[in-house]
Formats: C-alpha cells, sequence, structure tokens
C-alpha cells in the first residue's frame, strides 16, 4: 500500500557491479521495470476518472492536450490500436499498461516522441490492414452494432487513408455522400474499400472488373466516376 | 503268250520347234489384212470366220503375234485416218450424224475383228502387256477421230452449239446426241470429262450468268424463282436425256451456283417483293420454292431464316411498343397468337417443317414478348377474358387448342412470376363474382400451368378452387342450422377465403348496414363454432348485392351491385339527400373506391340511381347526391357496374412489380444457399451463372439483386468472403 511513495523519492538501491551479475542486472532491472510499469499506472490515475476507474472522454481530451495532438488525430487511434482498446472514447487500465508498454514509453514526453515510431509501425502493410479494421471495428459503440452510418464513415476513411491514398478518398467520400442505395456500410464494405485503394489504379480504373466478387457498392462508385468522365 | 506289259500312253508335245516359214507368216497376215480392209467396207459377208480365226491363232501360235498385232494397229489406224477424213469433210449439221455412223460401223467392225482375233487376245496381249484389241479399238478412234485436230474442236463446239440451242428453246435431236456423249463415255470417263463435260460446265456457268444477270433486272423474286427452278428441271432432264448421269449433280451445281447463290442477298431483299414481303403476304407456294432452291445452296437457308427472324423481331418489337395496341391487352395477345399461327403455317407449309426455323420462330417470340414487361399481365388478361365469355360456344377441343396455344406464349416468358401473380388476381375476381364460363376450362388451364411450371405455380390457385368448393359446404350447413333463422332478413351466400391461397388486398372493412351486420355475424358465430382457432375478416372490397329498390312511380327493380355500393345505397334509406362527406362518413369506404363507386351508380346513364349535383363526371368532395326516384330502366333486373379484370392502372401496376421483386429476394437468396452450400467455395461468376439457370423457370434474376442478396448474406453471417482469394465466398455452416 505504502510502496509506492518510498519509490516515488526515487531512492536508488547501490548496485555493485561486480558481485553475483545477472542477479543484480535482474534485480535492476525488475526494479526498473517496476518503476515504469508504476510510472504507466500514475500516468494513467492522472487521467482516470476516480469513480469508474477508467479514463473517460473528458481524461482522453485532457490527456490529448498534453501530448499535444488534437484528440481527432489519427494518432490518438494508432494509440488506441496499440493498446488494443475496446471501446471507444475510453482506456481500461489493462489497455493503458499495454499500449505504453508495448511503446517503451512512461511518461508525456516520452510518448510524444513515440508518436512518430508508432506511425510507421502501422504504416507497415502488415500492420496497417489490420489497423484498418481495428479502426472500424472501434467505431461501432453500440452493443450488436454492425454498421457505421455514412457520415462517421467518411470521416473515418478521411482519417485512416486520406494521407496514403488521398485522391481515392476525395472521389470515394464524395461519392459516399451523393448516392442514395447505403445509409450505412457494413465490416465487408469496409474492407473492399482498402483492397480498392491498394489493387485498382486510379485515376483510370481500367483494371477494375465489375464481374468480380467487389461489392455492389463499389460497383456503383465506378460507375459513377466513369459516368462523370464521359 | 508272253504278257503284256502295261504300257502308259504318253502324249508328248512337240520337242522340236515347228518354225513358221517367214512367208507364210506374211501370206497369213495378209489375209487377215484383206480382211480387216473387207469388214471396213461393209464386205464382211464373203468371209470365213473360221478360216480368218485359224489363221490368226496360228500366226500367235508360232510366234508371229507381234506381227498380227501391229499389223493390226497399222490397219486399222489407217482405215480410222480415212474415216476422220470423211468426217471431216461433212457439212454442218451432217457432222453429227456421219460421226455417229462411223462409229457404229467401227464398233461393229471392232466386235468381227475382235472374235477374229480372240486367241491373240487371250493369249498374247496379256503376256506382251498389249492392250486388249477391244480397248485398242477405242484408243485408235480416239486419237485418230476424236482428237484429230480438226474434229476434236468442231465435236465441242457442235455439240455445245446444239445444247445452248436447246437452252434458248429450240428442238434438237437429242438420241443423236445421246449417242455421241455415249460414244464418249464408252472411250472412257476421261474422255468425256476432258472433251465434254468440263468445257460444257463452264461453257453453262457463263450462260446462266448471264442470264441470271438479265433475269434479275427485270424479274420479281417470285418470278426469278420460278425462272430459277424451271432451268434446274431442264437440266436434270437434259442429263436423263443425253449425257452421263454423273454430270446431273455438277451441272446442277453450276446453275444452283449462278442462279441461286449469286444473288441470294438481291434476291432475299428485293424491294416490294422480296422475302419479307412473300411471308407478309402468305405466298406458300414461292416460299416452298424459295425453300427448295435456297436449301441446295451453302447458306441458302441460314440467309433465308436470318431475314424471317429480323424481320419477325421488327415487327414483334413494333407490335409491342405500339401504344394503340397495347390499349387493348385482350386484342394485342389475340394479334400476338395471329402472328404465331401464321408463322406456324409458314413453317408446315412452305418450309418443311425445318427445325431450325423453329427454333428461330421460338427465339423471336421470346425476344420481342419480353421487351415490353407488361406482356405477362396482358397474357393473364387474355386468358381471363377467354375463361369469362370468350368460350361460350366453343367445343371442348377448341377450348384446349385456345388454350394450348396460350401456354406456348407463356413458355416465352421470362417472367413467369409475374404472370403469376396476375393470375391469380384475375381468377380470384372471376370465382368471386361467379364470372367463369367454364369449370373444366379453368381446371384445364391450371393443369397445363403445372404440367409447365411444376406443383409449386399452381398449388395456391387449387387452393382457392378448394376454397370456393368449401364454402358452398359450409352455406348449406350454415342454413341446416339453427343460426340462419332470418324469417324476412337478408340471405347471405359468404365465401370463406383461405388468406395464404388468395392475393392479398388488404383493406380495413367498411361500415356495414345494420340488416347486413346481424346475418353476418350469425353466420360468423356459426362458423368460429365450427373451426375453433380461425379468425374470420370481412372482405369488404369483394362481395356482390342484390337490392329491391322501389322508385317514384312505383317501378320496382331488383339491383345487384358491389358491397360497398350496397352499402352507399343503404344510406338512402333513411335520407334522401347526402354529400359525399355524410357518405363517406357514414360508410367508411376508402376515398379512390368510394368515387369509383359513386361515378357508377350517379353518373352512368341506364343506371344512375342516384343524382348527383353538380352534374359533372367527376366526384368532387363538395357534391351532393340525391336518391333518383325518377330513375326507369327497361330490365326489371339492373346491374351497376362488377369491375371486370382490367390492366392496371400506373400506380397498381408499380405496387405489383415492386411486389414481384420483394418475392423474388427471398428465392436469390434460398437458391444462393442452395448453391454454395453443396459447392462450399465458389467465385462469383459461377454464382451468378447457377442461380441464374436455377430460377430460369420463374424469372431472369438481374445480376446486380443476387450481387446484392450474397452481400446481405455476407452481412448476416450465412457466407464470408476466402481470406486468401477475395474473388472466392464461402459458405458458413
Amino acid at each position: 500500500m505504502r510502496r509506492s511513495s518510498t519509490r516515488k523519492t526515487g531512492s536508488a538501491v547501490p548496485v555493485n557491479p561486480s558481485s553475483g551479475s545477472s542477479d543484480t542486472y535482474r534485480s535492476a532491472s525488475s526494479k526498473a521495470v517496476s518503476k515504469e510499469v508504476e510510472r504507466i499506472d500514475n500516468l494513467f490515475y492522472a487521467y482516470a476518472d476516480a469513480s469508474s476507474g477508467l479514463i473517460d472522454p473528458e481524461g482522453i481530451e485532457s490527456f490529448c492536450s498534453d501530448l499535444e495532438v488534437d484528440y481527432t488525430d489519427v494518432r490518438i487511434l494508432m494509440l488506441a490500436w496499440k493498446m488494443k482498446a475496446e471501446k471507444q472514447g475510453y482506456f481500461t487500465l489493462e489497455e493503458w499498461r499495454r499500449g505504453l508498454k508495448a511503446l517503451h514509453a512512461d511518461t508525456i514526453s516520452k510518448l510524444k516522441k513515440s508518436l512518430s515510431e508508432l506511425e510507421k509501425e502501422v504504416a507497415r502493410p502488415t500492420n496497417f490492414s489490420d489497423f484498418y479494421s481495428y479502426s472500424f471495428r472501434y467505431c461501432l459503440t453500440e452493443d450488436k452494432q454492425k454498421c457505421i452510418d455514412i457520415e462517421s464513415a467518411c470521416e473515418l476513411l478521411d482519417l485512416v487513408l486520406g494521407f496514403q491514398f488521398r485522391p481515392q478518398v476525395d472521389k470515394l467520400v464524395e461519392y459516399l455522400k451523393h448516392q442514395r442505395d447505403y445509409k450505412v456500410i457494413n465490416m465487408d464494405q469496409w474492407t473492399s474499400f482498402l483492397r480498392f485503394c491498394n489493387e485498382i489504379n486510379f485515376p483510370s480504373l481500367d483494371n477494375y472488373d465489375a464481374e468480380l466478387a467487389w461489392p455492389l457498392i463499389l460497383d456503383n462508385f465506378v460507375e459513377w466516376i466513369r459516368e462523370k468522365q464521359s | 503268250m508272253s504278257a503284256q506289259k502295261k504300257r502308259t500312253f504318253k502324249i508328248e508335245a512337240f520337242k522340236h520347234r515347228v518354225e513358221l516359214d517367214p512367208k507364210y507368216a506374211e501370206r497369213t497376215w495378209k489375209v487377215l489384212e484383206h480382211a480387216i480392209h473387207e469388214i471396213y467396207n461393209h464386205n464382211a459377208s464373203g468371209l470365213s470366220f473360221e478360216e480368218l480365226y485359224r489363221n490368226a491363232y496360228n500366226m500367235v501360235l508360232h510366234k508371229y503375234g507381234e506381227k498380227l498385232y501391229s499389223g493390226l494397229v497399222t490397219t486399222m489406224s489407217g482405215h480410222l485416218k480415212e474415216i476422220a477424213k470423211s468426217i471431216e469433210d461433212s457439212q454442218g449439221g451432217l457432222f453429227l450424224e456421219e460421226l455417229d455412223r462411223k462409229w457404229g460401223d467401227h464398233n461393229k467392225a471392232l466386235q468381227m475383228i475382235r472374235d477374229i482375233l480372240m486367241y491373240m487376245d487371250r493369249t498374247f496381249v496379256p503376256s506382251n502387256h498389249k492392250t486388249p484389241v477391244h480397248e485398242l479399238g477405242l484408243n485408235l478412234w480416239r486419237d485418230n477421230i476424236i482428237r484429230s485436230g480438226k474434229i476434236q474442236t468442231r465435236l465441242l463446239d457442235t455439240l455445245l452449239d446444239l445444247i445452248h440451242r436447246e437452252r434458248t428453246g429450240e428442238v434438237i435431236n437429242r438420241s443423236l446426241m445421246r449417242n455421241i456423249t455415249k460414244m464418249l463415255m464408252d472411250l472412257g470417263s476421261s474422255v468425256y470429262q476432258e472433251d465434254f463435260e468440263k468445257p460444257f460446265l463452264e461453257v453453262s456457268a457463263s450462260f446462266y450468268s448471264g442470264e441470271s444477270q438479265q433475269l434479275i433486272e427485270c424479274c420479281d423474286c417470285g418470278e426469278y424463282l420460278r425462272k430459277a427452278e424451271r432451268r434446274l428441271t431442264e437440266e436434270t432432264e437434259r442429263v436423263s436425256h443425253y449425257l452421263d448421269v454423273k454430270s446431273e449433280v455438277k451441272i446442277t451445281s453450276v446453275v444452283e451456283g449462278e442462279m441461286i447463290a449469286n444473288h441470294m442477298q438481291r434476291l432475299v431483299h428485293m424491294e416490294n417483293s422480296g422475302l419479307v414481303n412473300i411471308l407478309v403476304d402468305d405466298r406458300y407456294e414461292d416460299l416452298s420454292r424459295m425453300y427448295n432452291l435456297f436449301r441446295r445452296v451453302p447458306d441458302g437457308l441460314s440467309t433465308v431464316r436470318d431475314v424471317m427472324t429480323s424481320h419477325l423481331r421488327e415487327t414483334g418489337k413494333q407490335l409491342v411498343s405500339d401504344p394503340e395496341r397495347l390499349k387493348d391487352p385482350v386484342d394485342f395477345v389475340q394479334h400476338l397468337l395471329d402472328e404465331k399461327d401464321k408463322y406456324d403455317k409458314i413453317i408446315s407449309k412452305a418450309f418443311n417443317n425445318d427445325k431450325s426455323f423453329q427454333n428461330a420462330l421460338n427465339s423471336s417470340f421470346e425476344y420481342f414478348i419480353n421487351l415490353n414487361n407488361r406482356s405477362p399481365e396482358f397474357i393473364s388478361l387474355y386468358v381471363d377474358d377467354k375463361l369469362r365469355k370468350g368460350l361460350k360456344g366453343v367445343s371442348e377441343e377448341d377450348v384446349e387448342v385456345v388454350l394450348d396455344k396460350v401456354m406456348m406464349l407463356f413458355r416465352y416468358l421470362q417472367e413467369k412470376d409475374v404472370f403469376e401473380k396476375y393470375y391469380k388476381q384475375h381468377l380470384a375476381k372471376r370465382l368471386l363474382s361467379g364470372k367463369t364460363a367454364s369449370d373444366d376450362a379453368e381446371r384445364s388451364m391450371i393443369v397445363k400451368l403445372k404440367t409447365e411450371c411444376g406443383y409449386q405455380f399452381t398449388s395456391k390457385l387449387e387452393g382457392m378452387f378448394t376454397d370456393m368448393k368449401t364454402s358452398v359446404d359450409t352455406m348449406q350447413g350454415f342454413y341446416a342450422s339453427q343460426y340462419s333463422e332470418t324469417g324476412d332478413g337478408p340471405t347471405v351466400a359468404v365465401q370463406v377465403l383461405t388468406t395464404g391461397s388468395w392475393p392479398t388486398q388488404p383493406s380495413a372493412p367498411c361500415n356495414l348496414p345494420a340488416e347486413i351486420l346481424g346475418i353476418c355475424d350469425k353466420f360468423r358465430t356459426y362458423y368460429l363454432g365450427t373451426h375453433t382457432g380461425r379468425r374470420l375478416t370481412w372482405q369488404t372490397n369483394m362481395g356482390t348485392a342484390d337490392i329491391k329498390a322501389t322508385f317514384g312511380k312505383g317501378q320496382k327493380h331488383e339491383l345487384n351491385v358491389s358491397t360497398y355500393q350496397m352499402c352507399i345505397l343503404m344510406l338512402f334509406n333513411s335520407a334522401d339527400q347526402l354529400t359525399y362527406r355524410e357518405i363517406e362518413q357514414g360508410t367508411d369506404i376508402p376515398a379512390p373506391d368510394l368515387k369509383r363507386c359513386l361515378q357508377s351508380l350517379a353518373c352512368v346513364k341506364g343506371k344512375n340511381v342516384l343524382r348527383k349535383e353538380p352534374m359533372s363526371k367527376d366526384i368532387a368532395e363538395d357534391d351532393a347526391f340525391y336518391f333518383n326516384d325518377k330513375f326507369t330502366s327497361k330490365f326489371i333486373k339492373v346491374k351497376i357496374g362488377t369491375v371486370a379484370a382490367q390492366k392496371e392502372s400506373e400506380p397498381e401496376k408499380q405496387e405489383t412489380r415492386q411486389r414481384v421483386e420483394e418475392d423474388r429476394k427471398p428465392q436469390i437468396e434460398a437458391a444462393i444457399v442452395r448453391i454454395m452450400k453443396s459447392r462450399r467455395v465458389l467465385d462469383h461468376n459461377t454464382i451468378v451463372t447457377e442461380v441464374t439457370s436455377q430460377l430460369q423457370s420463374r424469372f431472369l434474376p438481374n445480376p446486380v439483386v443476387i450481387k446484392k442478396r450474397i452481400e446481405s448474406l455476407i452481412e448476416r453471417e450465412f457466407l464470408e468472403r476466402d481470406k486468401n482469394d477475395r474473388k472466392l465466398y464461402r459458405y458458413l455452416a
């Protein structure tokens, strides 16, 4: 119960390098690790809501302002991914620990620095598709919800794909807002958007074949573009 | 006595050669040579066959066969050269006769010579590989006469000239011709072919090429074909009379090529007389002729068939898009049937029931019938019309014939499920208004539909018939029971309809008059007494009523009206005048139906039991209605508009179509699931193809709709996309 306070004062146990090396290293590193965990936890409690024990949207907002990153920034989403956060707008202690440990960041300034590394990590193709799917699931706020509305989908597309595929995203968003067939987007369609950006030549669309198993919404999208072009 | 030694006789051949004196050989030859001369000079009677034969025999025996043979060749050739000269010298027309005669002579001579030299022919000739005498004679004739410079050309020219003359109408000596051509054949088929047939075919080709050019300019299609046919017959006849039988095929193909194949397109498309005109005019003879002629040339029939198909499609397309025609559905379908009849007749009478033409007819009909998406509705309306009244007085076989013809059209429909929907609606109206003319005809139609489409298609229709029957029994039971004491009150005949079988017409019941309510409730009690657990809802939008009405001067009429109309009229028992709104409130009939009913009660001459102010044709919300005590009719029983099945108005049509589309979705999904369950993993195109083929007996599914259904199934986790190859779908058990 009171262990933390003694640790807080930062009095380090003097280490004798010559004696029983692995032992002492281990204890030192384990002590360092446990210090890290402590700092991570403390950071958590700094933002968490006392009654719920979670960081709620308010907490996230102040966290973001400390980070000097806007809370709508994609890097926050990336952070959530790293944490494997389940509920949008909330972080649990476990998720917090998971994320910050993986980033080796136990202070705000270390976190700030780690964000650019995180961006690179997410950009790797294997991670990116996972991140992409995650971002959709993250938006399913209600229990048993399977789709997200068009507006939100457009925002999410912009956030997540905008950097890599600006022209496709702009056209797609324009179309989604214009069309009347679909009021929501489901996971299958969402997944196909990334495939579309990766596989189909843009803006020529010459290798798009509507006879293949592309979802209907993309068939209509392509047709809409082609009609506008002619 | 010494024992007789048995000695066998031996006959030994001469061991020494008996040399014939060469002079003797020469003498013998001279005898024979002389004989040959005599034979050629028609002096054979003085000769002794036996002696000549023996002479020839001896020559061969004594090894003078060569001398004999070469002597024969020389002598015969000599004679033939003389003969050639005499033939050459013959004038004009006598040339052939001379040739023929000399040929006859030669043959006779050759026969005799051969007989005389038979021993040589049998022994010397084969062992020395010489040409046998008869053949030799023919070859010598060929080389010296036929192939002699002067004769060869003249012979060919003469023959060709004669044939040409015959073609242009002159009469020629056919037996002479036959002899000559036979001669050529006898000389060897290569002689016949080289020296006559080949040039004959070439000349014929250019003759017919010229003639066909000429004819095509001045004749119409029918005339031209008649002439072509005549020429063909002529040539066949010519062959049979004086040419070799093997020439028939060759010359006919020349004529076919020149006269038909080269002008096919022009003939078929000839303005005012081409194939289209002949088809339109039903000229069976001309059509039959064209079929038989064109059949002989490559692509002939396919040309005819293509023109017929495109014409059919064109006229069909016009028919189904003509707004005038479409105003009357029954008339429209009758036109389709007539068109089908017309072409069936043409194919059977003129085109030899050719299957490929039948197929072309079918595919054309299928094409244009489906161009108009109201075809299913219209065909159902046609059947409705026929089953209502159109078949009265028609015999049973004729009924079958008409229905079978309609089934032909039905088969062409792609959207059979749309037809089913309309047929159900129309059948319901027929049954409920008692308007069906023949129960047997109705049943027959159901059987035909069942045979065509399976049990599922007709099970609900049959359910409707069952309901009608059951209702009759129910009514009997009702009137026999205690519930039916009515005294003076109204009587009722109820038809109880099973909800699933009848077309859904959601409607809230209107307010029934009190008298009616009474007996209705009695019925309800009776029925629910015998059938617990069921729910009855009065369908006031259907049904009829017979009302007795007394008018101003006391004339009584019996009015036959719909249930709605009855509700409206009964209101006038307590008021002589009512406004539209009052009527609306009193009856609770939905506005569009109310307006229609009021129109039929107030605005139709001869049926206006109500009077409307203002007298306009349309019903406005401020109109007032009066009991028309001045109503007159010469009939005691007056029927006021039970609505027959009509073609739907636009909004109704949209609604029906929407319902059809909705019904199709689960069918498509069921097909997808069935297919995926058995195949487990499939790519998109294959699914589309399989679904289409599974459903084609009912309708043609739209690939876009199929894709939508697949996506919906993915969302509901019946299917998933394959993780590695996203072109594939996978069934999720």
